[in-house]
């Protein structure tokens, strides 16, 4: 439900300024996609969020994002299949899984992922490390 | 022809078979013996003088001829009834053999019809049973460590926006904090961490369990890994004013995981530096010995008693409450270590002395083991211990010992010196003299691991061998 009341105002901001860069957050608990968006605006990003694979998917093609933040446990579709189908968006990592069974399970051989954030992350260095990414 | 070398040793092994064979080789020489003996008398004695000289060359030879012929057919009847006694028996102990070793599939398969038959029966519902009792333990175990697993990632997921919620607070997302505030989320913060550490260690301890700790093995300078441990620990060591001696001797390049290493040596320079007073030193050393690589790291600081250094490496095991609440720290820190080392066929131990300082050691064999095994973190020694010292008072004191012991238990004097006072109170109420006191007083000392076989297989005494 969230999701759905915060878009009018995304489209708006968007509008006015084009530099704004915009972050697609994928996660299932609505709690760490509240906490993500908050840090993330108040550092000017545009956030846009998706409870599961299958809404990512929908909502990359409506707000075309800059970088998207991407749980790898979600219900619905494997999040295998659904980087499969971004090859053009940055994909960051965001699990409570550690980087070396994502890595196993060959989530990281995409070209794409630019990052990993191991939870629970550090917010400051989830700023910094955004910031990285899309200065890049 | 093969066949019937193995017949004939299977033959000759069977010793009830040789027995009994004897036996009946005895029985069919002796009776046979006797009668023909009387009978040939009494055939002599009946003939005239000159006929019996005549014929008693064939009497005898036939009279020998009989016995040989009765003893050679007690002796077959004899093997075979045996046989069929020894044959079921032998099969009855391979089918035990084979349940010592584990093997609870096992079925015999005798039809002889009689109570060897029958206590084949029983052997079998023994083991099916057996077999069952092993199956559901192996799943409540593996019940455990999945239960911990995932209570693990369950309650690691709520920290996530805990901490970021937190973290906000503190860096002044929304707003300034007034001195109060800021101190009060200190504290929330702080134990926001330990329990998340608390969690990751546990999740550490259920991958330890079920052998499903990653090992990243690869080409590594372990020279090179001790030191640059050892660099980051100086700054915690710094604090404190503790000096970090580092002795390295010939230390090869091999295949190893070095994250692992860096795991186990800083965890234990934590411990020292924690235990150490201040301006004190602490020793780290690591050299190549045989075929394993020996790491250690020695400090002055409070040192350990007999009871806490086998108890130490058991998780949650509190050498000293108020010291440990002062130190922090999970209480789960060696039992992973345990966990890393034995996963590779390592070995760690600890020797100290009270007051003195305490030594941690552990091994690294030089060829990586690939097949990580599961090793029982969570296990506690202590009731392993009490069995021991149970076993020892009743074979010392007979079935007085195990009143005594309950009674020791009772009064929570289970410990080493109060079971050696114990012995003393024996030898001078002269229940024991003070010969079978030192044996019995040895035997507790050893449960208390008080020699231990070093790697090297030299004995070493604890606290005595070691020069602090």
């Amino acid at each position: 439900m969230d999701a759905y009341n915060v878009e009018p105002i995304e489209s708006v901001e968007k509008s006015k300024s084009k530099t704004t860069k915009t972050i697609l957050v994928v996660d299932d608990e609505p709690d760490i996609r509240e906490s993500v968006k908050m840090i993330l605006e108040m550092n000017g990003y545009s956030v846009v969020m998706a409870i599961n694979g299958d809404d990512c998917l929908e909502k990359v093609n409506e707000y075309k994002p800059d970088l998207i933040l991407l749980d790898i446990m979600m219900p619905g579709t494997p999040v295998t299949e659904v980087v499969k189908k971004i090859q053009d968006i940055k994909i960051a990592f965001m699990s409570v899984v550690r980087i070396s069974d994502a890595r196993k399970r060959g989530l990281c051989a995409q070209g794409n992922i630019v990052d990993f954030f191991q939870k629970p992350f550090n917010v400051a260095e989830l700023v910094e490390r955004v910031e990285l990414i899309l200065s890049e | 022809m093969k066949i019937k070398e193995i017949d004939l040793k299977n033959i000759f092994l069977s010793k009830l078979n040789r027995k009994l064979t004897m036996l009946f080789l005895i029985v069919g020489l002796v009776a046979p013996s006797i009668a023909i003996y009387y009978f040939y008398q009494i055939t002599i004695s009946a003939m005239p003088e000159s006929i019996s000289v005549e014929q008693s060359a064939l009497l005898e030879t036939a009279a020998i001829m009989i016995i040989i012929l009765i003893a050679i057919d007690a002796a077959i009847i004899g093997f075979f009834v045996s046989r069929s006694i020894s044959k079921p028996i032998k099969k009855l102990y391979n089918a035990t053999r084979q349940v010592e070793k584990g093997n609870y599939n096992i079925k015999i398969d005798i039809n002889t019809k009689d109570e060897i038959a029958e206590l084949a029966q029983a052997f079998n519902r023994t083991t099916a049973t057996l077999g069952k009792m092993e199956e559901e333990r192996r799943e409540i175990d593996s019940a455990k460590t999945e239960f911990l697993s995932i209570t693990s990632h369950e309650l690691r997921s709520p920290m996530t926006p805990m901490k970021a919620q937190l973290q906000m607070l503190e860096e002044g997302y929304f707003g300034k904090l007034s001195k109060k505030q800021k101190e009060s989320l200190e504290i929330v913060v702080r134990n926001a961490d330990r329990l998340d550490n608390i969690i990751v260690d546990f999740l550490e301890i259920s991958r330890i369990e079920a052998a499903r700790l990653k090992f990243n093995f690869r080409e590594t300078n372990i020279e090179e890994t001790v030191r640059d441990t050892v660099k980051l620990m100086e700054a915690f060591a710094k604090e404190k004013n503790i000096e970090l001696v580092l002795k390295i001797k010939n230390l090869p390049i091999i295949e190893a995981d070095p994250d692992r290493i860096t795991q186990v040596l800083r965890n234990l320079i934590n411990n020292a530096i924690k235990f150490s007073k201040e301006t004190s030193k602490i020793e780290i050393s690591s050299e190549t010995k045989n075929d394993h690589i020996l790491f250690s790291v020695k400090d002055y600081g409070v040192g350990l008693t007999p009871e806490n250094q086998i108890r130490i490496f058991e998780p949650f095991y509190q050498v000293e409450s108020a010291a440990r609440r002062r130190h922090g720290g999970t209480g789960l820190g060696l039992a992973i270590c345990r966990g890393i080392v034995e996963s590779q066929k390592g070995k760690i131990w600890v020797e100290s002395k009270e007051g003195y300082g305490s030594k941690f050691s552990f091994t690294l064999p030089l060829e990586p083991i690939r097949k990580i095994e599961p090793i029982k973190v969570l296990f506690s020694q202590k009731s392993s211990i009490d069995r021991k010292i149970r076993e020892e008072f009743k074979t010392m004191l007979g079935p007085l010992g195990l009143g005594e012991f309950e009674e020791l238990k009772s009064k929570n004097a289970l410990g080493k010196d109060d079971i050696i006072d114990y012995i003393d109170s024996l030898i001078q109420l002269h229940i024991f003299d003070t010969k079978n006191g030192i044996v019995f007083k040895n035997k507790i000392g050893q449960i208390f691991g008080d020699k231990k076989e070093n790697i090297n297989g030299t004995k070493i005494i604890h606290g005595i061998s070691l020069k602090w």
